[in-house]
């Protein structure tokens, strides 16, 4: 089964045989009904002779009389009623109109009565086109024909005596022709189309059987005739074979196409991705050019044999072309493919994701610009077409009310603008502590609000957390100092009372002197451990108050004087005469200045020279310790500031390094600033404060 | 022969600072916890208490409370705590002093004399006489530092101090306005009774000296004190 399914060689012979069957049951079916109806076809002299002709022709010569019958019965009608209304102006008017619908008048001399001529054949049969008739109203002379002539009288009495030719006068039917007077005897006693017809008319009527050949439809089914000709012996059980064969086969392609050879479910072709429309229509125009084309070659009276292989040209082509829309069609069906193939399908589609596109582009809340852009180009709009109605006193009320509107609305959006700004300055200004009622505000400002109160909510987090940990290390460092002081106590003490023992051996003092010193150091280095990370997390309380800084430095002085002079330092102050206030913490300024100086006294080189000096600027005051260091400073500024880090021979001196550190913080708590400088040996601290007055 | 309450949970301090109070002629009582402190208080007659704070069973300021319900002996907080407000706290409680850890032996020893003098020698025996004493000549006091202007005799926990003429000018001049700050300018004017020329820091020299003879610890001043950037005051101390 699957098999057959996947053949190829089998659809390809399908294909093959369906032309030819369809060919084989067309030829059959032509051949038993055209010799059935037609018998032998023996050219326009024996086509005559049918009875199909006769009735053409006297229908043709029956529906003239009616037609001319019913505009005269129509037009005393209106004369009538034009008598009996006695309207002056209608029986003025002339009829310039021919009172029959399918007849003018035309001038002629020949005949005393007036003459008509036909203008409209509206029963474009065959015969009614070469039929050559006069009609007589017996009434009133009146004349009716599609023969143009000089003289009629002539033209009657050439009817009369013309070869095929069909009379009626007074009753008496004259002609030459079998077929029509079967034909009219028969109908004049079974049908309303009777000779009565006729009655108060003479008819005068021939046709010239030559003119028939050129008849289309007579000709074609002359050539057809003619082709089959000599086939009449085509066994009639084709007809059922060919038609059981052609469904078989149509049948078995339907249920095979698409199927191929190891490949799963339905395959398409290149022609199947072609959009169902494009393909339909270039198809049903090749199949029309092809059906015209066959019909125009059997019209033209080019010879047989030619014309027998454009016929079955065409027919091959017609017939390709509807195979493969049939098979695109039943693939694209079963693949479920049938609907999403039509091009009108894709441009919907098209249309359709790109129009939720636009929309969901507009209704973006994110995107201000757009709708910006809507709301402002909407405004413009709506302005314009106000002012349309400027000079209508509403529609100029109406415009004022909008700007308003418009303007009140601004200044709406300008208020939320305004808050959502406040509560950025807030947190800018490092006061986290905001929340914007995100209820209040809507579409972008709504999500502007959310970001902020988000960002504002972790600022408050994240602050709270690290002075959580600041706190939590000071405590740690405090507590683990507490527990280092005890032990330390011990070592100091009884290096102390080792000092004191009378030893006499110098190795060994030698060795409680260094015990002493790094007792005394790591004793050092613990308080001012603690010190800095307590005063690196702000965890001081401050006292401030108004401080003369000159008089700082005297005392401050005084208390390194002795510690200075050893080192042979000198001191050149440069202090201004008034005052210098400003606001601290007078016990930490203290220690601001007392670590720079125990810095000065330890790193300074021995008998240089110690600048201070102190300034009073505008807003700011200023003080300034320079000093030569005694060893080079391979070190940056800022890497001497960080705790534990020192100038790198001085690390065996006595001190934590924490010293300038714990200065700069300290400072800072103030309100001041503090920086340092190194260039080449020259150290310098700089120190800023705000000025008090 | 004055006996001392020595409590610190850790015995190679208590030992230590035995060893450093019995070579001044101090009797050592030894106790580990607060609990045995308040025992051993109980059962001997002590003058003198140095007690640690953080302790097992009861810590120093549990039992400095304890000590303050019926006795008035001094008592020196010994701790590692070194925080402003560990100080204020235990001095609030009732401690007449406070030292910290690591200590220095000689500070130690010194504030042991101080606030054993005051509490024995002064608050009993002398207290008459010194009054009477006081109204007889000009004697400047201030706690236990005491000025004798006829005999130029300086005095702190009765101990002779001796000062130079300008340091005992400048002394004399702060304790005669105890209380109050005087910066470096107003002490050299009202010293020398002439304008300051721009050596000040002479003045805070002298002060330095002055904190050294007469304070414990000058880093740390209980009469003479430096109030930064303003200028000096001693303290007045009843």
């Amino acid at each position: 089964m699957q098999d057959i399914k996947e053949s190829i060689l089998l659809k390809f012979l399908c294909y093959i045989l369906i032309p030819i069957m369809i060919f084989v049951l067309a030829v059959s079916i032509i051949d038993v009904s055209i010799t059935s109806q037609y018998g032998e076809m023996k050219g326009p002299e024996e086509y005559v002779e049918t009875e199909e002709f006769g009735r053409e022709y006297l229908l043709t010569l029956i529906y003239n009389v009616r037609d001319i019958r019913r505009d005269k019965s129509r037009m005393q009608i209106n004369t009538e009623s034009e008598t009996s209304s006695e309207t002056y102006e209608t029986a003025e008017e002339p009829i310039e109109e021919s009172p029959y619908d399918n007849y003018s008048e035309i001038e002629d001399e020949s005949y005393e009565y007036p003459v008509y001529y036909e203008v409209i054949n509206y029963r474009n049969t065959m015969v009614s086109q070469y039929i050559n008739y006069i009609i007589i109203d017996k009434e009133n002379g009146n004349m009716f024909t599609n023969i143009r002539s000089n003289n009629y009288p002539e033209e009657i009495n050439k009817l009369k005596s013309e070869k095929t030719n069909w009379s009626y006068q007074d009753g008496n039917i004259k002609t030459n022709i079998d077929s029509i007077n079967q034909e009219s005897t028969k109908y004049m006693t079974s049908s309303s189309y009777s000779t009565d017809n006729f009655e108060g008319y003479e008819v005068y009527s021939n046709i010239d059987p030559n003119t028939l050949n050129y008849s289309n439809s007579l000709y074609v089914q002359q050539t057809v005739y003619n082709i089959f000709k000599g086939h009449e012996n085509l066994p009639t059980y084709l007809i059922p074979l060919s038609a059981i064969s052609i469904i078989i086969m149509i049948v078995y392609l339907i249920w095979a196409t698409g199927h191929e050879k190891g490949k799963e479910g339905i395959q398409l072709n290149s022609i199947d991705r072609i959009s169902y429309e494009v393909i339909s229509i270039v198809i049903m125009f090749v199949i029309g050019m092809m059906m015209s084309f066959a019909i125009a070659s059997i019209e033209s009276q080019i010879p047989k044999r030619i014309l027998i292989s454009v016929f079955l040209l065409c027919y091959l082509i017609g017939y390709a072309c509807l195979a493969v829309w049939v098979s695109t069609t039943i693939r694209r069906l079963k693949a479920k493919q049938f609907i999403r193939s039509f091009l009108t399908y894709k441009v919907c589609r098209w249309i359709k994701v790109t129009i939720e596109k636009i929309f969901k582009k507009v209704t973006d809340k994110e995107n201000t610009n757009r709708k910006l852009t809507i709301i402002y180009w909407g405004f413009v709009v709506i302005s314009i077409i106000l002012a349309c109605f400027i000079w209508s006193g509403i529609g100029f009320l109406i415009l004022i009310a909008f700007w308003i509107w418009a303007y009140y609305k601004l200044l709406q959006y300008n208020k939320k603008l305004q808050k959502i700004n406040e509560a950025l300055r807030n947190i800018y200004e490092g006061n986290p502590n905001v929340k914007l009622n995100e209820e209040e505000l809507e579409g972008t400002l709504k999500i502007m609000a959310k970001y902020i109160n988000d960002i504002a909510g972790g600022f408050t987090n994240a602050i709270e957390q690290s002075l959580k940990s600041e706190r939590l290390k000071t405590e740690l460092i405090t507590n683990v100092s507490h527990d280092i002081k005890t032990p330390l106590t011990s070592i100091i003490n009884y290096v102390d009372l080792l000092k004191k023992e009378d030893i006499n051996n110098a190795q060994i003092e030698q060795y409680i002197a260094v015990l002493d010193k790094k007792s005394q150091r790591l004793k050092k280095l613990i308080e001012d451990l603690v010190e800095a990370s307590k005063v690196s997390s702000g965890n001081v309380k401050l006292n401030m108050e108004v401080i003369n800084l000159k008089e700082l430095l005297n005392q401050s002085i005084g208390e390194f004087e002795d510690k200075l002079e050893k080192k042979n330092l000198k001191i050149e102050m440069d202090l201004p005469n008034e005052n210098v206030l400003i606001k601290a913490d007078n016990r930490y300024l203290y220690r601001v200045i007392e670590n720079v100086f125990s810095n000065i006294s330890k790193y300074a080189l021995e008998g240089s020279r110690v600048y201070i000096k102190l300034e009073k600027q505008k807003e700011e005051v200023y003080l300034e310790f320079k000093n030569i260091s005694k060893d080079k400073l391979n070190i940056s500024a800022e890497e001497l500031m960080q705790r534990f880090v020192r100038g790198d021979k001085s690390r065996y001196t006595e001190g934590s390094g924490l010293g300038l550190s714990i200065a700069e913080s300290l400072t800072e708590l103030q309100g001041g600033k503090f920086k340092i400088n190194i260039d080449g040996d020259l150290f310098k601290v700089e120190i800023n404060w705000k000025s008090e007055h | 022969m004055y006996n001392i309450l020595v409590v610190d949970d850790d015995k190679e301090i208590v030992n230590a600072i035995e060893i450093y109070l019995s070579q001044e002629g101090y009797n050592i009582i030894k106790a580990y916890d607060g609990e045995e402190a308040l025992e051993k208080l109980k059962e001997n007659e002590i003058h003198l208490i140095i007690l640690d704070i953080m302790m097992p069973n009861k810590d120093g300021i549990e039992t400095l409370q304890e000590i303050r319900k019926d006795k008035t002996i001094p008592v020196i907080m010994l701790s590692a705590k070194s925080e402003d407000y560990d100080k204020i706290s235990g001095l609030n409680t009732g401690a007449d002093d406070y030292v910290t850890k690591p200590f220095n032996p000689l500070e130690l020893i010194a504030r042991v004399k101080s606030n054993i003098r005051r509490y024995v020698d002064f608050n009993h025996a002398n207290d008459t006489n010194r009054k009477k004493e006081n109204q007889k000549e000009k004697i400047l006091k201030t706690g236990t530092l005491e000025m004798h202007d006829e005999t130029k005799k300086v005095m702190v926990d009765g101990k002779d101090i001796k000062l130079t003429a300008t340091e005992y000018n400048i002394l004399k001049f702060l304790l005669e306005n105890k209380g109050k700050v005087y910066s470096i300018e107003q002490i050299y004017e009202n010293v020398w009774n002439e304008e300051s020329y721009g050596a000040e820091n002479i003045i805070a020299v002298h002060i330095r000296h002055i904190r050294e003879k007469i304070e414990i610890n000058p880093k740390d001043p209980k009469y003479l004190k430096v109030i930064w950037g303003i200028g000096y005051k001693v303290e007045d101390i009843q």
